[in-house]
């Protein structure tokens, strides 16, 4: 009974490692041990939390939580065909690599502009996000792609399989894990891109609240962006993690 | 006969580069099918010009970023494996701090920049902070999950011939986590360009960001594409060269 509540030892750990550095933040926040610009843990809540700046969060967490969601849909979608593509027609594998890869390595501050230009105002974020997403999603599906045994793969093709038989009943189902990872790992990175794209003159969101308090000296505002930031990015991950394990359940 | 070894090579710079000239092509197009003003979208070729007429300028600002990224980059693996050795010796240090980690790790780290700017000063080393932290966090998790990935039955025979922690650390665990700590070189070295460039357009004085962020500002578009052309260079060459690495740590150690 007591071992359900407390799974293991490093469960207690982790509440405590948890908890002291919650407690350190706090002291030093409270004496001003790092000067004016972190205030304690307290202080920040007590400003996140005050109704009157309920509608400015809720505005911005809005904002910013749907560019994430299309460009990680967007990106998922856009890496998942490319990957699929290239699993049937091989030829083409080294280019796509090298092409995601160079994709990816394109600063994310350069996208902003170039979005802009290519889709509207409003659809930046989305457009920086479903980047990232992209080559994360890519990269860990063809990687999936590719783990199926060489002993079934030399099964369908004595039987005279097609590719795109075998892809449907072979290797696509063997990287149902690693697509399922991708997509838990490509999360944070789409809440990173949506807010990058959100500096490049988005109406509202995280971004934006990050880029004003900064440039206005508003402490408790930029620790409670950065706040909302983390806690959407942990809430997503957590549903994540569970989809995860039950995929690798299901398909190893 | 040297016609058709010449024939090859074309046919395999285009299998392995057909992404690129494709991207290449279809900025042209988009850029003459639209004519656009140079100032709002350059042609690839008007950036190519800038870029060879003005290569101090870019040098200059790569040297800069690129040793941030750098320096960055070591700090953060060397913070990241030390703390990973660390919480080995000590199952009670690796309960306080793994649960942390994973946390902070979850955190967009680019909103962490304006604060992390506003505590420490708006300066370099305050960029090489920045790339430390972004690159510590995968140091830190691999090196931990390859400290305990051991082959199987190898930790007993330590035991049994009464090996030292210390030696097991030396002749186990380490050689045991290095493929691991190849893989967050190269997750780690792209990003490290990238972060530095970042920082750099937020906060810098100087660098690839800051140069894009200026030429941005007074509508030298070229040169704002220029510059993100080199910094895309730079971390392709990087995330190539830490592949290739990554794949000779995994052909000698495993």
């Amino acid at each position: 009974m007591l071992s359900q509540i407390f799974p293991n030892k490093n469960f207690i750990y982790g509440i405590l490692g948890l908890t002291s550095f919650f407690i350190f933040w706090q002291i030093i926040g409270h004496f001003q041990l790092a000067g004016l610009s972190l205030p304690s843990l307290t202080d920040v809540l007590n400003f996140l939390f005050d109704p009157e700046r309920h509608a400015l969060f809720i505005r911005a967490i809005g904002a910013t939580f749907q560019s994430a969601v299309m460009g990680f849909l967007a990106g998922a979608l856009v890496g998942i065909f490319l990957a699929s593509s290239v699993q049937i027609l091989p030829i083409l594998k080294n280019g796509s690599d090298r092409f995601a890869a160079v994709i990816n390595s394109v600063p994310s501050i350069a996208l902003g502009p170039i979005f802009l230009i290519l889709i509207d105002r409003e659809a930046t974020p989305a457009g920086v996000a479903s980047i990232h997403v992209f080559f994360i999603v890519y990269v860990s599906m063809s990687s999936g792609l590719s783990s199926a045994s060489r002993e079934h793969e030399d099964l369908f093709t004595i039987f005279g399989a097609s590719r795109i038989k075998q892809f449907w009943s072979l290797n696509l189902p063997y990287s149902a894990p690693a697509i399922v990872s991708g997509l838990r790992l490509s999360w944070p990175a789409a809440l990173i891109g949506a807010i990058i794209g959100e500096w490049f003159g988005a109406a509202r969101g995280i971004g934006i609240l990050i880029i004003n308090a900064m440039q206005n000296f508003q402490i408790n505002l930029l620790w409670s962006a950065v706040l909302l930031a983390a806690m959407m990015s942990l809430l997503f991950f957590g549903l994540m993690t569970f989809f995860e394990r039950l995929t690798y359940q299901r398909f190893r | 006969m040297e016609n058709k070894i010449h024939k090859n090579r074309i046919i395999s710079f285009i299998n392995l580069n057909w992404g690129i000239i494709l991207i290449l092509i279809l900025w042209e197009f988009w850029v003459v099918v639209n004519d656009f003003n140079p100032i709002v979208m350059p042609s690839p070729e008007g950036v190519l010009l800038d870029l060879i007429q003005n290569p101090i300028i870019y040098i200059e600002n790569s040297a800069v970023t690129f040793s941030i990224a750098v320096v960055g980059l070591f700090g953060g693996m060397l913070i990241g494996t030390t703390l990973a050795i660390m919480t080995w010796f000590s199952p009670l240090l690796s309960g306080l701090i793994n649960p942390t980690a994973v946390l902070l790790s979850s955190v967009p780290v680019v909103s962490l920049i304006p604060i992390i700017a506003r505590i420490l000063g708006y300066n370099m080393a305050t960029e090489i902070i920045l790339v430390v932290i972004i690159t510590f966090f995968p140091s830190f998790v691999f090196t931990t999950a390859g400290l305990r990935a051991l082959p199987p039955g190898s930790q007993d025979l330590f035991t049994s011939l009464g090996a030292s922690r210390i030696s097991t650390l030396k002749k186990l665990a380490l050689p045991a986590a290095f493929p691991n700590l190849a893989i967050a070189l190269r997750l780690a070295a792209a990003h490290a360009i990238l972060a530095a460039m970042i920082a750099e357009f937020l906060m810098g004085t100087n660098g690839l960001g800051y140069l894009f962020a200026v030429t941005k500002q007074e509508f030298l578009t070229e040169r704002a594409f220029g510059t993100s052309v080199i910094a895309t260079v730079i971390s392709v060459i990087a995330f190539l060269a830490s592949s290739h690495f990554e794949n000779n740590v995994k052909k000698r150690f495993t």
